[in-house]
């Protein structure tokens, strides 16, 4: 690809930018969220066109105008969020949109057997007769890259692969990327990770607003130089303080949870659910996306009832109380859906703010409100958190994410709470953005609060926890202290489900 | 340069709804400034004239300031027309049958009665939709159906002017009439009450917590109850202050226009009323606006009818299109600017 410039309105994503991938290659494409990364790619998948540049195969000039003539290429993406349909069978995805032999009747069997050879060939385990709803978060992605061996895809896109991936996972798929590019593949690797791209790229691009900022052979270039080359300067990481500010394992738990229980629609989300938490301790719960973890936070802050157990708050049963109450006694939340959970995106800024105090004194009396002192208190907050927006007016909407999270940590983190529930704080987040949240709840910590933290980045978990719990399919698996002898293996295995007895 | 954008797209819009009209009375084989000449005149020719748009106005922002209420609060109130019938019923009844009172609170207490019924009559769609996630859209078009429905059957049986053979109400009191502004036209105090509860609508929606809150439900119901607002509640209240609105405006035409209660009272108002809330807005001086342009445009339709033979059914094309002119404007302003 070259020169390719892109832009939406008048946000420029892509600017110039070169790309060069070989024969046979895995190429790292890094860089942070909106540095025009999967931009790029969807220009080159055909779902996007270049406002200038070109692309080349082979040296020849191309112009894809649709997936479907990219596919025709030899091209395939995966997409981060999978491109599946839901009721249908894996092999009924996998034929999707091509007319195979027959066509419209089918030979079903025999695509099958393609699929379950294919499957064999590349160590790709799965059942082309399964229905993809039934499927976990790790075989969907097996599925979507048989997809692109089925299509007889030599350039293969994958955006954020390991995202939803359990360590393991992620192991597992690197073995599959190496295979593939034994036979000769080209792979392109989207990510923000750079221990990703050390591990599995054999060359590496740099984007950076929508430029390229540099690129080389793996080899050449070290974890401090690629993360420098990745947000243009250099970081300095949050780092916990080893031992707690206080020993508190004496004090009376600031939360525990007894045999907390929540039925679905068909299956249990939560399984006697038991933790405690200490103050001025963070408290990580890791697990794939999906096992339960949002729930039990909401359950926790009580916008969902539990259907058995029970909730102590400083050894008060909180159960039956409301959101409102619950957050008036001291507990914030940081859900991990911004824009439907967290904030209101047509609303301005300054009331954004206030949602969660709007009805007190001093916004309020006698439930007229004073604009006067919402503004005020907009602007005191945007410069206490270095919020980057044109006035308290703004619509939240306009404002980029690193700032919409600040928008929700001003507002939960006010009055001084003494438990926080973050769920996925950090995703989606620039690193920079990142940091400034995770010195923030380190910060909460050292004051005393207690926190309980979401996350399905295990790098994160490592940073902050002083201890980690492992949920999976709704229940508690495993409690590790996260000190020097903590086995992430150990940790990858209780997420994805493998009980001690079992291995 | 956004402004340009906006102002041009109005301009275009006032363009194409023009053009169209014109295209519309040439097809009729009508004399096109003749035509034109009647509509702007029965708008503006005399104080007469104006004061009709005036009297025209008042029901439609009352039921579109209703509207608007509910729709800021995404419970999409299609059921004006009905609210404003069940209002007209409640203003006739406590007109006829309540004992003797002062006129003032007599009139204040009728006026509320509106209010009422008609709050209650969006209540239950509203109850409906917080408690039992029932389509408030079909809810509210059904008991359109209803209310009007009631009215026949009331002014048939109960409350049927005996004296008479024609399916109506006995007349209220003479004086039982909402205070004439400007004799010897029909402008009455319902404009008043439209002008003050366009201020009150204005100050519950955006000085108070519960407008806040409605407002908040509105924008996104999912974190307001993550933020601990209780939606039901915001969902019912405004229900119920948007149904009282569109009951003020039945109220407001029993006692400042008809005297009486009978079918056909309201043209439609509670249908025109989704357009004003549409082309105000959801702004309560939008609605104003859009609810005297409105009716200026429906009274120039009907003067043009009378003086050059045009159909007054044009001024209804034209709504309509002004409608999907300005849906689209905002879909094109939107899809530009992300």
């Amino acid at each position: 690809m070259k020169q390719v410039c892109k832009s939406f309105g008048e946000v420029q994503a892509n600017q110039n930018v070169d790309l060069t991938v070989e024969r046979g290659e895995i190429h790292a494409l890094l860089g942070e969220n909106g540095a025009g990364k999967t931009t790029l790619m969807n220009i080159l998948y055909g779902i996007y066109q270049p406002d200038s540049g070109s692309v080349l195969i082979d040296g020849q000039p191309v112009s894809i105008s649709s997936p479907g003539e990219a596919i025709s290429l030899k091209i395939g993406m995966v997409h981060q969020h999978f491109m599946l349909v839901p009721t249908l069978s894996v092999s009924q995805n996998i034929t999707l949109g091509i007319k195979e032999r027959g066509y419209p009747f089918t030979d079903r069997k025999e695509v099958d057997r393609k699929i379950s050879q294919l499957s064999k060939e590349y160590g790709l385990d799965i059942d082309p007769t399964a229905i993809i709803e039934d499927l976990s978060v790790g075989v969907l992605q097996r599925v979507e890259i048989i997809k692109l061996l089925y299509h007889q895809a030599e350039l293969l896109i994958l955006d954020e692969p390991t995202a939803v991936l359990t360590p393991q996972e992620a192991e597992n798929l690197f073995t599959v990327l190496k295979r593939l590019k034994k036979d000769g593949r080209s792979i392109i690797i989207i990510t923000h990770r750079i221990a990703e791209v050390q591990s599995i790229a054999d060359r590496v691009t740099v984007l950076r607003d929508g430029a390229r900022v540099g690129c080389d052979d793996i080899g050449n270039v070290g974890e401090t130089r690629l993360s420098e080359m990745m947000i243009g300067r250099r970081l300095e990481t949050a780092v916990r303080s080893d031992t707690p500010t206080r020993d508190r394992s004496h004090e009376a738990a600031l939360l525990s949870l007894e045999g907390i229980r929540l039925k679905g629609r068909n299956v249990n989300i939560l399984n006697d659910i038991a933790l405690e938490l200490q103050a001025g301790e963070i408290l990580g719960l890791a697990g794939v996306d999906g096992n339960g973890q949002k729930e039990l936070a909401e359950v926790i802050v009580g916008i969902r009832q539990p259907d058995g157990g029970k909730i102590l708050f400083e050894g008060n049963d909180v159960t039956g109380l409301g959101v409102r109450k619950r957050k008036r006694i001291g507990m914030a939340y940081v859900p991990d859906d911004r824009h439907h959970d967290g904030l209101i995106l047509d609303m301005d800024l300054s009331s954004n703010l206030i949602l969660n105090s709007h009805d007190q004194p001093p916004f309020t009396t006698y439930r007229f409100m004073h604009d006067q002192v919402r503004r005020r208190h907009a602007e005191q907050t945007i410069s206490e958190y270095q919020v980057k927006t044109p006035g308290v007016g703004t619509l939240v909407r306009y404002l980029s994410g690193g700032n919409q999270q600040k928008i929700i940590l001003a507002r939960e983190l006010e009055g001084v709470p003494k438990l926080i529930i973050a769920s996925q704080p950090t995703r989606g987040l620039d690193i920079g953005a990142e940091e400034f949240i995770n010195k923030l709840l380190l910060a909460q910590r050292e004051r005393g609060a207690g926190i309980l933290l979401v996350s399905a980045d295990l790098d994160q978990l490592m940073k902050l926890s002083d201890r980690i719990a492992v949920i999976f399919d709704g229940r508690i698996t495993g409690l590790f202290n996260n000190d020097a002898g903590i086995d992430l293996g150990e940790i990858g295995l209780k997420m994805a489900g493998v009980t001690g007895a079992a291995r | 340069m956004k402004i340009i954008r906006e102002l041009g797209s109005f301009i275009l819009i006032a363009g194409i709804t023009t053009l169209v009209g014109a295209i519309l009375v040439l097809a009729v084989g009508a004399d096109a400034g003749k035509a034109f000449g009647a509509f702007f005149s029965g708008i503006l020719g005399s104080f007469y004239s104006f004061t009709e748009v005036l009297v025209r106005a008042t029901p439609l922002i009352l039921a579109g300031l209703g509207v608007a209420v509910a729709f800021q609060a995404r419970f999409f109130n299609i059921g004006a027309e009905g609210q404003l019938y069940m209002g007209a019923i409640a203003a006739t009844w406590a007109g006829l049958y309540l004992p003797s009172m002062p006129l003032y609170l007599h009139l204040g207490v009728a006026m509320m009665a509106g209010f009422l019924l008609g709050g209650i009559w969006a209540m239950i769609p509203g109850f409906l939709k917080s408690q039992y996630k029932i389509p408030e859209v079909i809810n509210t078009i059904m008991f359109n159906y209803i209310a009007i429905n009631i009215v026949g059957i009331l002014v048939r049986t109960v409350m049927a002017n005996k004296t008479s053979p024609l399916p109506m109400s006995p007349r209220l009191a003479d004086d039982l009439h909402l205070p004439f502004l400007a004799d010897p036209t029909r402008l009455h105090a319902g404009l008043l009450v439209a002008l003050v509860c366009a201020v009150l609508v204005y100050l519950f929606l955006y000085k108070t917590t519960w407008g806040f809150e409605l407002r908040a439900v509105g924008n996104n119901p999912r974190a307001s109850s993550c933020s601990g607002i209780s939606v039901k509640k915001t969902i019912v209240i405004s229900s119920l202050i948007s149904g009282g609105l569109a009951g003020l405006a039945g109220g407001s035409e029993i006692l400042g226009v008809h005297g009486r209660l009978l079918e056909g009272i309201s043209p439609e108002f509670g249908y025109i009323a989704i357009i004003v809330a549409l082309l105000g807005r959801n702004h309560p001086l939008g609605v104003v606006l859009a609810g005297v342009g409105i009716a200026a445009l429906q009274i120039g339709a009907t003067t043009m009818q009378r003086r050059a033979g045009v159909p007054a059914s044009i001024s209804l094309i034209i709504m309509g299109l002004l409608v999907i002119l300005i849906l689209g404007r905002q879909y094109w302003v939107k899809s530009r600017s992300t």
